[in-house]
């Protein structure tokens, strides 16, 4: 369904009405701007680079040919811009590793977080991670992206996607559990 | 880590809220798009060749029409043209052997040199195009 909707916004750009553009805009743009903040640490520098993503992806859209989802195509723009912008910067692209992984952090309950606290508490967890790691978990988790598509994203190999995606994903139980103990914690 | 704790965690993060751009953000995304596409149509509605060109081109061709005719049928019957201005049939054939003469090498450093020229006027009448 969602790729039919964009197939047709993208026929009509391409027939010349481009303010149907306007409807792929409003749909990718909190996860494109989630991207670029992440990687960017910047409101406003984030702001720019998905802006010239979107751009980016306008002028180019003759170019995509719809064998791949336009999301995937669409993020691998934008990763590949902030990515970019960051060797520009000669900033390193973090991938670290502050965070040490224990065997049991996989046995996190995630219902033992109190509902109310849930997407506060999964919020601050992703903050938590770095860049890398969060735009596998948000593609794989909240943008439903398979690992082949991720794999387009991120230029990654297949296997060594899902090495890293299961890697995040410890990493993100071992900050739920961190957070949860000092919770605890506090309210003892 | 078990499939039910992967849907958990999936329903968890889809409850996450995303950070937001500013709210004008889809507005100017499209004012710049619509910036870059009145570029785009400016650029392609202009022609590539001027007038100039068109007009040098149709001389040439002119002269090369006359030049050929006057080579082949044009001055041998009965030597109008030397009836109607004295000495003009000498002079062609003097300019058209003198041509004759002209080295095929020359020949291509003028053809190739008018095929840069044309080459760097189109890029830079075109500068917007080639810079995306």
């Amino acid at each position: 369904m969602e790729q039919k909707d964009d197939i047709y916004y993208i026929e009509k750009v391409l027939a010349g009405q481009t303010n149907y553009f306007s409807y792929i805009v409003e749909r990718y743009q909190d996860v494109v701007f989630s991207i670029a903040l992440k990687v960017l640490r910047n409101r406003d520098d984030a702001q720019e680079m998905a802006q010239e993503s979107f751009i980016k992806a306008y002028k180019s859209l003759s170019s995509f040919k719809g064998t791949a989802k336009f999301s995937t195509w669409l993020y691998r723009i934008t990763y590949n811009n902030c990515i970019s912008e960051l060797r520009k910067r000669k900033i390193h692209f973090a991938s670290t590793d502050d965070v040490d992984l224990k065997d049991e952090a996989e046995e996190v309950n995630l219902d033992g977080i109190p509902e109310e606290n849930r997407a506060k508490a999964i919020k601050e967890a992703m903050d938590r991670l770095p860049e890398d790691e969060y735009t596998l978990i948000l593609l794989y988790y909240f943008e439903d992206q398979s690992v082949e598509e991720i794999s387009k994203v991120t230029q990654l190999s297949e296997s060594n996607t899902k090495v890293k995606l299961f890697r995040a994903r410890k990493k993100l139980y071992t900050i739920l559990n961190e957070m949860m103990k000092d919770e605890l914690y506090t309210i003892l | 880590m078990n499939e039910l704790e992967d849907i958990k965690l999936k329903a968890l993060l889809q409850s996450m809220k995303l950070e937001k751009p500013d709210p004008g953000f889809s507005a100017m995304v499209m004012n710049s798009i619509f910036k870059e596409s009145n570029a785009l149509e400016q650029i392609k509605a202009q022609r590539i060749l001027g007038k100039g060109f068109w007009i040098i081109l149709a001389l040439f061709l002119l002269l090369a029409v006359v030049v050929y005719a006057m080579g082949n049928a044009g001055i041998q019957p009965e030597g109008k043209l030397e009836q109607l201005v004295p000495g003009m049939e000498n002079g062609i054939q003097s300019f058209t052997s003198r041509i004759g003469t002209i080295p095929l090498s020359v020949a291509g450093i003028l053809i190739a040199s008018s095929v840069l020229l044309f080459i760097d006027r189109f890029i830079s009448s075109n500068s917007k195009l080639f810079a995306h």
